[in-house]
């Protein structure tokens, strides 16, 4: 039976959001020897839907269920990792499509955890739901001085910024990066994340923002 | 050199706090201080070339002069029990996926598993000379649970194998954890032994690590029966959890039955609070926000601690100190302020 091109959407947005990667994988239980966003996906476009289609109106409203249950506090960092794990496996199949130029981004953001600081977790999940949310994300690792943020910024001179730290003594080296991309660009729009930084703390070095979640900084762009 | 101190050296002053009773003045509790201070408080600068016991003497004067009833010593600090990592020790900061040593079941397989009986136990008896009158030492094992499983398979690994490997997530929590079980057993035999630290930290900043079902299947029944030996014996048992943990602490509480909990950070919820949530049914120690530690004046903290030893005065289960440890960005005048004002405190009363 073909199934209406809706109806594979709206299943292809659960097995993302649930992390059901391809109908092998035992993950989650109940969805056990069910089709996985990988062969949805090719579901999806068998049936007329085009890509551009299948990453809005599929996999986005997926990665986006589960980064409002996270924001929540409903779903946790491995759920996260998993959705995107389903997403990827959809990309997968996606991205040979969009190789043409077909996608279009919400914006590029430009990701780095500051120097000094090795921890990635909390960027890699706002990296996840951006891409998922429809960004082209840069994302330059760990460790980031200054110049390699403002090089990036030099690069996509529209991009918005994001920067992260964990600890007490990294955030301090965000204030002088906010300085050094303001010198080129007075009106680059920069974010600060990570579990040492506070509204507060963003207020006083000058940032534009900084969010409780990957989710609700997504948001605040939509 | 030891130092005179307004009061002697009595364990049974911290195990007071960790059994809920007001002791009959304030308590010091720290978990790890940097090596400066360790300097600066014993006077005892490091010296590479010495015994074996020299580390621990210094460790031991620093602890005494600065006014606590402990050491705590850490397991990295002594020759016993440590898994084998792919990660840089001794760096301020590191990725939790820098592990990625098993991703497989026949990396399980071929991972060097230490035998936790092997080592030098000995230590904590030999200890026994250098330990003043009323000292215990509060020992730590090097890193916890889920911490070593993180440490050895990178979080976002061991994070999809708790969902797409079960049997094998298992198997290495059960390796990781009936080794730690080994240690504490050890440990917690000796009689310079007061309590013991099962330092695993399980919480970001908004939320666990992994959702509170997960950490029941896979974690908490380890800490439990970690616990259960350390009572067992005796001794005391305290968590050291960094992170919003508030999900599992009626498990923290009721389940594994720990003595206290240890770590707070203010971006979190204050000391404070947790001291008006938990403190009927597990002692609370330390809490000093390292932030509030690092960046605000002598005088701040001076008054916060004055306020924190205030609200616990009546009821008892708080001992002071830091929300973590004392690393080297903490200004020495700012954690001085913190250990002076037990004094300036109980002199005012």
């Amino acid at each position: 039976m073909k199934l209406d091109p809706q109806e594979i959407l709206k299943q292809l947005a659960r097995t993302v959001e649930f992390g059901k990667i391809n109908v092998q994988t035992p993950y989650p239980p109940e969805m056990k020897g069910q089709e996985g966003a990988a062969e949805l996906t090719l579901k999806a476009l068998e049936s007329g839907l085009n890509p551009e289609a299948v990453l809005q109106r599929g996999l986005m409203p997926g990665m986006q269920a589960v980064g409002d249950k996270f924001s929540r506090g409903e779903a946790f960092i491995p759920n996260m990792l998993i959705a995107a794990k389903a997403m990827n496996a959809a990309m997968e199949h996606l991205r040979p499509l969009f190789e043409g130029g077909d996608m279009t981004y919400r914006g590029t953001l430009i990701l780095g955890t500051v120097q000094g600081d090795m921890h990635d977790i909390g960027k890699n999940l706002v990296k996840m739901v951006m891409q998922g949310d429809g960004w082209k994300v840069l994302d330059l690792g760990v460790n980031v001085k200054g110049e390699t943020f403002l090089q990036a910024l030099k690069e996509h001179p529209d991009a918005v910024v994001g920067m992260s730290a964990l600890l007490t003594t990294t955030m301090l080296f965000m204030e002088e990066n906010i300085r050094i991309l303001r010198n080129f660009r007075p009106d680059v729009r920069v974010f600060i994340g990570g579990a040492a930084v506070s509204s507060e703390f963003a207020e006083s070095i000058h940032a534009d923002g900084c969010f409780r979640d990957p989710h609700s900084f997504a948001r605040s762009f939509h | 050199m030891l130092k005179r101190r307004r009061w002697n050296p009595d364990f049974s002053m911290l195990a007071s706090v960790l059994q809920r009773r007001p002791a009959s003045r304030p308590v010091l509790f720290e978990f790890a201080f940097n090596d400066r201070i360790i300097t600066q408080l014993s006077a005892m600068p490091p010296d590479p070339s010495a015994d074996r016991i020299y580390p621990f003497r210094r460790l031991i004067h620093s602890f005494y002069n600065g006014g606590y009833d402990y050491v705590t010593i850490s397991a990295w600090r002594t020759n016993t029990l440590a898994f084998p990592k792919n990660i840089q020790e001794n760096v301020r900061a590191r990725s939790l996926d820098s592990g990625n040593l098993i991703t497989d079941r026949s990396s399980f397989d071929s991972y060097p598993w230490p035998d936790p009986a092997v080592g030098d136990y000995g230590l904590y008896q030999d200890l026994a000379a250098e330990l003043p009158d009323g000292m215990k030492i509060v020992a730590s094992s090097n890193g916890g649970l889920l911490e070593n499983v993180i440490d050895i398979c990178g979080f976002e690994n061991i994070s999809l194998m708790t969902m797409l490997d079960p049997e094998l997530a298992r198997d290495i929590f059960d390796a990781v954890g009936s080794r730690l079980l080994r240690f504490y057993e050890i440990v917690s035999a000796f009689d310079t032994v007061g309590a013991l630290i099962m330092n695993d930290d399980w919480g970001f900043k908004n939320q666990t690590m992994f959702a509170p079902e997960v950490l029941r299947d896979f974690v908490f029944p380890w800490h439990r029966k970690m616990v259960e030996t350390v009572h067992r014996s005796g001794k005391f048992a305290i968590l050291h959890s960094c992170g919003d943990v508030r999900a599992v602490m009626d498990d923290i509480i009721d389940d594994m039955a720990y003595d206290a909990k240890h770590s707070f950070e203010d971006q979190i919820y204050r000391v404070e609070d947790a001291y008006s949530w938990w403190s009927d049914r597990i002692a609370v120690l330390g809490g000093v926000d390292m932030d509030f530690l690092a960046r605000r004046s002598v005088a701040e903290i001076t008054e916060r601690c004055h306020a924190l030893l205030d609200l616990s005065a009546e009821k008892g289960a708080y001992a002071l100190g830091s929300g973590n440890s004392i690393p080297d960005y903490i200004p020495d005048e700012n954690f001085l302020a913190m250990i002076e004002a037990v004094k300036s405190w109980e002199g005012a009363r």
